[in-house]
């Protein structure tokens, strides 16, 4: 018998993250009820001051802003389990590719992440959208929203595993996480605005951004792919 | 890992005997700069006019503004921070791949040296600003990918901070100086990436005067000069503290 | 007078305090960094001489 391939270790890993989620929905439930919570705090600042319109066009950044803070919290809880039931460790016994170990974990996250948006960005229409007229253009934000999960759930996966050994993991993966995607978050939420509000010019502020924000991704996932072996070996 | 000797950066050899001048140099440098910034460089040249106008006996199509002086070293301390950002980055690797403690020394005083100009940066740019826009803070996008790029090396910081075991400090940190470091390329390309910018480029203004460019030349020299001057004195201290840490570690053996 | 230069002149007052504060700050600080990193390589220094002592001392006994 021989070793297993690298797609095989890649598969066995992502099945392992996918199973545990099913067996226990801890990552799942808790990012969609914290989810729900920045939307009921959303309603409460903006229930005086705004109006379905202003909303509209706020709405683009609000929806990242949820999204931001939603996976920051999967992010953080994502190593959670491996370190203290010393799964890790274990993992690390087993002589593979490292970076199949990042790529598998990224996938999982990237996976966990988009299954809270299909569930939030639903939720967010229908608390502060439904009351206004829709452009046609509204469902393009899906290429923003995917090419942001992928480049969120890359850096975390990184940045998660520097935390995991750290004092204060929380705050320190915040610290680190936020400056590092903040380019590929503007370029979204450029894009992002222009596929809501869907002006006549609106593929001049949605193209260019997505394009900038799929550099930024393949960039940092190639920057984190390489690096993941000295981390996760540290 | 294979035993190989590796070069390691020591203190107190040649490179330090170089950093005290260095450092005078770079004094001198910058003060003269900053002279020739205010009696060298001419006050009108730079954003067009409509048409050229007779201005003190000299043909102008050009004017500046005082506040204008502040580019004379806000630009030489950008460039200076970008290029200690890329030695904390290559110390980083050098690391990563040797495993030598002594590399993340290096790394953690670039990353300082960086620290601080990024600061002077900042603190230049941010009084322009309040002058010619108005206000203290506008998230334009050469500001905010700036302002970033801080946050990442105070992240770095405090990172740093909160990792006990050297070993794993210094790769974790290594690893964040990288990452880092494709921040700058970013900041440095933003302005031509969104033409909207309204953050003032040297190329789009139409270049610089030779006055211009020969002061922001003296100064960047200077500032360079003053960046190497301290990365020296401040790693020779570093090792200094490394040895006396170790030393007490031996006599309590 | 030339109304270029007028437009200059006009701006040379109020825009002083920031060229002199922005100059003003960053030697500043430069100068409370070189002060602390020569404080603490001054620091090293004599922490270094101790204990070289007590170790000659120990050396001797």
């Amino acid at each position: 018998m021989g070793r297993p391939s690298t797609f095989t270790q890649y598969k066995t890993l992502l099945a392992k993250d996918i199973r545990q989620e099913f067996r226990t929905r801890e990552m799942l439930t808790s990012m969609g009820i914290y989810a729900l919570l920045v939307i009921i705090v959303y309603g409460a600042a903006l229930a005086l001051t705004a109006n379905g319109i202003d909303v509209m066009k706020m709405g683009g950044g609000l929806l990242w802003v949820l999204i931001v803070f939603t996976s920051l919290l999967g992010l953080g809880r994502s190593f959670a389990h491996e370190k203290e039931q010393g799964c890790m460790e274990g993992i690390l016994l087993v002589p593979l590719d490292r970076s199949v170990v990042f790529l598998a974990k990224a996938t999982a996250n990237i996976l966990f992440m988009l299954a809270v948006e299909v569930i939030a960005v639903p939720l967010f229409y229908f608390f502060f959208m439904s009351g206004e007229p829709v452009a046609p253009t509204f469902l393009a934000i899906v290429a923003p929203l995917v090419v942001g999960t992928v480049g969120m759930a890359g850096i975390g996966t990184m940045l998660s595993t520097i935390t995991m050994n750290t004092r204060s993991r929380d705050v320190m993966l915040a610290v680190l996480f936020i400056p590092l995607i903040y380019p590929l978050l503007y370029a979204c939420v450029t894009a992002t605005t222009a596929a809501i509000a869907g002006t006549e010019f609106w593929m001049d502020f949605f193209v260019m951004p997505l394009v900038l924000a799929c550099g930024y991704d393949v960039v940092m996932l190639l920057v984190c792919w390489v690096l993941y072996d000295f981390v996760v070996g540290a | 890992m294979a035993q190989r000797k590796v070069n390691v950066p020591e203190a107190g050899q040649w490179p330090d005997k170089l950093a005290v001048p260095a450092l005078a140099a770079g004094a001198a440098l910058t003060t003269a700069g900053f002279l020739m910034a205010f009696l060298f460089a001419a006050p009108v040249n730079g954003a067009a006019l409509d048409a050229p106008e007779l201005v003190g006996g000299v043909m102008v199509s050009h004017q500046q503004l005082l506040s204008q002086k502040i580019f004379y070293f806000h630009m030489p301390v950008a460039i200076v921070s970008f290029i200690a950002l890329a030695f904390g980055a290559y110390y980083g690797v050098r690391f990563l791949t040797t495993r030598e403690q002594r590399f993340d020394t290096c790394s953690r005083v670039a990353m300082e040296i960086a620290l601080l100009f990024v600061v002077f940066t900042m603190i230049t740019g941010d009084l322009w600003t309040r002058f010619e826009w108005g206000v203290w803070w506008t998230w334009e996008p050469r500001l905010t990918t700036y302002l970033i790029l801080m946050l990442i090396v105070i992240a770095y910081f405090v990172m740093r901070n909160a990792v006990d075991d050297p070993e794993r400090r210094a790769t974790y940190a290594s690893v964040i100086s990288v990452i880092a470091l494709v921040d700058v390329p970013i900041c440095f390309m933003i302005t031509r990436l969104i033409p909207s910018s309204v953050h003032p480029v040297i190329t789009r203004e139409g270049g610089m005067a030779p006055d211009m460019a020969a002061t922001v030349v003296v100064i960047m020299l200077g500032m360079m000069l003053v960046g190497y001057g301290l990365y020296r004195l401040r790693f020779r201290e570093a090792r200094l503290a490394e040895r006396v840490q170790a030393l007490k570690e031996q006599m309590e053996d | 007078m030339n109304p270029i230069l007028t437009d200059i002149y006009s701006t040379v007052i109020p825009s002083a305090p920031f060229i002199i504060a922005a100059y003003a700050i960053v030697w500043v600080v430069l100068l409370v960094y070189v002060v602390m990193v020569v404080r603490g390589l001054k620091k090293t220094e004599a922490q270094m001489a101790l204990l070289e002592e007590a170790i000659a001392k120990k050396s001797r006994d």
